[in-house]
């Protein structure tokens, strides 16, 4: 049995550790409620923008715009395609990061072409050690998620789409399905499918209405910001999912943490117990050879 | 006197959403008022100010980014990047900010750089623009 000092070091070191597996807890879940109200506020602006994107779109049923061309000209096998991956910028988050980059991993079994933009650290790194093939300049941290970060991001992209350098771009994220459970998922940024949008427009009457300057200017307007707010809320939700992936992990980590610190204890007790009985055997054993001397 | 019904939603909050008389919005190439009962359109706004007077006679102002506005059945909805009211503004950060973008425009850069900077030149000017009337 191991001596009680080594248990007692044993006890103190976790007792250590859960100081800090409980501390990030605490720090997740405030990130969590600020990251959480974030969304809240931008979905109003974003829900919005969906629907007039599906109006503009139900107006004008031919037009024949760059953000909807799918470039059918070149074959499947030769288009490039960006791939924004949001990670996150530490590991503790369970199986978080592990999700986001199985996926992008198998895009890139699947497709010659890509590029990847990645979003975070973790991701970063994990890249780079692979020698997987990422834009270095493409620079962002995953905290605190910014819209001004998300402009920057949906301007990086549309300038590469819009000159050709990438033919469709996608967004590898972490969406919060409940605030439970997490769901990573990969949607199509670019080019747009109308049939995304398409709502039922069955017995409502179309009204008229007049685009200015020109619908093309409009649609211009219009689908940059989509993107931004689309990447923001990517941004955002994978946040959130991230601090509770954490919040998850750390809550593990605390709670065998304790279960162990209980075992440990038991088995402290004991050794102490059996110590102390053994000096007691010990003494008395010797007072009685002290007293049949007599 | 005819009302229509207004919401200017911003990246981060509704701006305002009431029940107005008169609305006032920056366009490429000058001002547009809108008053009740417009034609159905989508228009492309850009930086600037916007002045709406309530049903109850108040006027509101504010700096709005860049976005669009749409009418349709007498109810108005603009969706910018921002907006904010004059008295939330700062003036010495939107006088830093156009000394910045005004230094940055002097020098070569790529194009989207370029439209970067004159945005945020634009915005800038807009914001002492407006706070000055205060």
């Amino acid at each position: 049995m191991a001596n009680t000092k080594e248990i007692q070091n044993r006890i103190k070191s976790i007792k250590d550790t859960m100081k800090i597996t409980n501390a990030m807890y605490m720090i997740s879940s405030s990130k969590l409620k600020k990251a959480k109200m974030d969304l809240e506020n931008t979905e109003p602006y974003f829900y919005t923008l969906q629907v007039a994107l599906a109006r503009v779109l139900r107006h004008l049923p031919d037009i024949q715009h760059l953000y909807f061309d799918s470039r059918s000209e070149i074959p499947e096998n030769e288009k490039r395609r960006g791939y924004i991956v949001i990670t996150a910028d530490k590991g503790m988050a369970g199986a978080y990061n592990h999700n986001v980059i199985k996926i992008a991993e198998e895009e890139l079994a699947k497709h010659d072409h890509t590029r990847l933009y990645v979003v975070g650290q973790v991701g970063r790194h994990y890249f780079a050690r692979k020698n997987v093939h990422i834009d270095k300049h493409f620079q962002y941290t995953a905290q605190n998620p910014s819209m001004h970060r998300a402009r920057v991001i949906a301007d990086t992209m549309l300038e590469a789409y819009e000159n050709g350098k990438l033919d469709e771009v996608y967004i590898i994220y972490t969406k919060m399905v409940n605030s439970v459970t997490a769901e990573t998922d990969m949607i199509q940024l670019l080019p747009f499918k109308r049939e995304d949008f398409s709502f039922s427009t069955g017995g409502v009457y179309n009204e008229d209405i007049k685009m200015e300057p020109s619908p093309e200017v409009v649609l211009d307007r219009i689908v940059p910001n989509y993107i931004t707010g689309f990447i923001y809320g990517a941004l955002v939700e994978s946040f959130c999912s991230e601090q509770n992936s954490r919040m998850m992990a750390m809550d593990t980590a605390t709670n065998s943490a304790k279960e162990m610190l209980q075992d440990l204890n038991i088995k402290y007790n004991r050794a102490r117990q059996a110590a102390i009985t053994q000096e007691i055997t010990e003494v008395v054993g010797g007072a009685r050879a002290q007293q049949n001397r007599k | 006197m005819n009302t229509f019904y207004l919401r200017v939603v911003s990246s981060d909050k509704v701006f305002f959403e009431d029940k107005v008389t008169r609305f006032v919005l920056p366009l490429e190439d000058g001002e547009m008022g809108i008053l009740a009962h417009h034609e159905n359109m989508v228009i492309a706004t850009s930086i600037g100010e916007i002045r709406i007077t309530t049903a109850d006679g108040r006027t509101v102002t504010g700096v709005v980014g860049e976005g669009f506005t749409q009418i349709v059945n007498n109810r108005v909805v603009m969706i910018v990047d921002s907006a904010e009211k004059p008295e939330d503004i700062d003036r010495v950060r939107a006088k830093q900010a156009k000394e910045r973008a005004e230094e940055r425009l002097r020098q070569k850069e790529s194009l989207k750089e370029y439209k970067q900077t004159e945005a945020s030149l634009a915005r800038a000017l807009t914001r002492l623009k407006v706070t000055e009337k205060i």
